[in-house]
């Protein structure tokens, strides 16, 4: 019976494995890079840093955070909504035991690991910082910084043992009160145009339009800011961090208090 | 001739993906399958830079190597190493 089963698992992957190589060589067949910009990189290329035709201008050199952020932001912050919610919900299933000490009393791994991995923190964080804070001139932005930073207190939690949240000065509430915050300024930092010009402005204006003289600042000291853009990747890196954050610090927890959250399910209530 | 070059070495870490994703797949040790699956995700990074989107490659290293095997270690850790 194995042998059969061993069989159809052998042929059923070398024919998965040839469909794919087969659709890989047949791919290749034409050029890998296109020669060419097609018309619509163009018309975004042409107009997220025009500085001489402002008329359409973002003030980010990077294309993609300037269609993610301005051109499409209604969008970017529609995937926020959505990604706030599922944590929320993440949450909701563990309501009772939220914010509790665990009892168990770990003592993590052994020095060597510690001392290693409290060095790699501070890279880690740094990396996850700067990928956020330059999301307007190099590739990557909030998400990609706070999920990249959130590396580092999920590694923390498991080297140093989960009793480093019980003693973290980043507590539940702290977390919770800093992730609502920031998804309040990202609204904010949307309707900041239309408060101030009394209505005439846009939701989600970065730069100044031809009947809305609003203007996010477009340059820091001397580097291209791309006006709101970098605050909403600042604001986008907080709220993901902090949520990555929540999703472990309840996933860590041990046995005795999980176990609580499904009691009585048996009885059906 | 660069694009031969770049097509070769997407077409050879592909190849090596597939061992690793096969491997994964008949191990036991679950533990080892998460390695393997992140070893794999690795190279998945690599061709999403070989194929210039360095956006998707920053966020994918990110979770698929550091945030999920690690969510699934800790699940491993519940539910038993061996199958």
């Amino acid at each position: 019976m194995s042998r059969v089963r061993e069989a159809v698992f052998i042929t059923l992957f070398l024919t998965v494995v040839s469909l794919i190589v087969l659709a890989t060589i047949t791919a290749s067949q034409g050029e890998i890079l296109p020669r060419t910009t097609r018309s619509l990189a163009k018309t975004f290329l042409n107009t997220t840093y025009n500085v001489i035709d402002r008329k359409f201008w973002t003030a980010s050199p990077e294309a993609v955070a300037a269609i993610v952020w301005d051109y499409r932001g209604l969008d970017t912050f529609y995937e926020t909504i959505v990604f706030y919610t599922a944590i929320i919900s993440c949450l909701m299933l563990y309501r009772d035991i939220l914010g509790k000490p665990d009892v168990t009393k770990g003592e993590g791994l052994s020095v060597v690991v510690k001392r290693a991995n409290a060095i790699a923190t501070v890279g880690i964080i740094a990396v996850g910082a700067s990928t956020i804070l330059h999301g307007m001139i190099t590739p990557g932005g909030g998400f990609q910084g706070g999920a990249i930073a959130a590396v580092a207190p999920v590694v923390l939690l498991v080297v140093f043992s989960r009793n480093l949240i019980d003693r973290s000065r980043l507590t539940y509430r702290k977390s919770i009160v800093l992730r609502n915050l920031a998804i309040l300024s990202i609204v904010l930092t949307a309707l900041l145009p239309v408060l101030l010009s009394a209505g005439r402005g846009y939701v989600f204006q970065n730069q100044n339009k031809e009947f809305s003289v609003f203007s996010y600042p477009s340059l820091l000291i001397d580097v291209p800011m791309g006006g709101s853009i970098w605050f909403y990747n600042l604001f986008e890196g907080i709220a993901v961090f902090t949520a990555f954050y929540l999703a472990f610090r309840t996933i860590l927890y041990s046995e005795a208090i999980s176990l609580i959250v499904v009691e009585g399910e048996d009885r059906g209530f | 001739m660069l694009e031969t070059v770049i097509f070769s070495i997407i077409g050879a870490v592909s190849l090596v993906s597939i061992v690793f994703v096969a491997l994964a797949i008949s191990t036991r040790d679950l533990l080892k399958a998460v390695i393997y699956s992140a070893v794999q995700s690795t190279l998945y990074a690599f061709l999403m830079y070989l194929l210039m989107a360095p956006d998707i490659v920053l966020v994918y290293v990110a979770v698929s190597v550091g945030l999920l095997p690690l969510i699934t270690i800790a699940l491993l850790k519940k539910v038993g190493r061996y199958e």
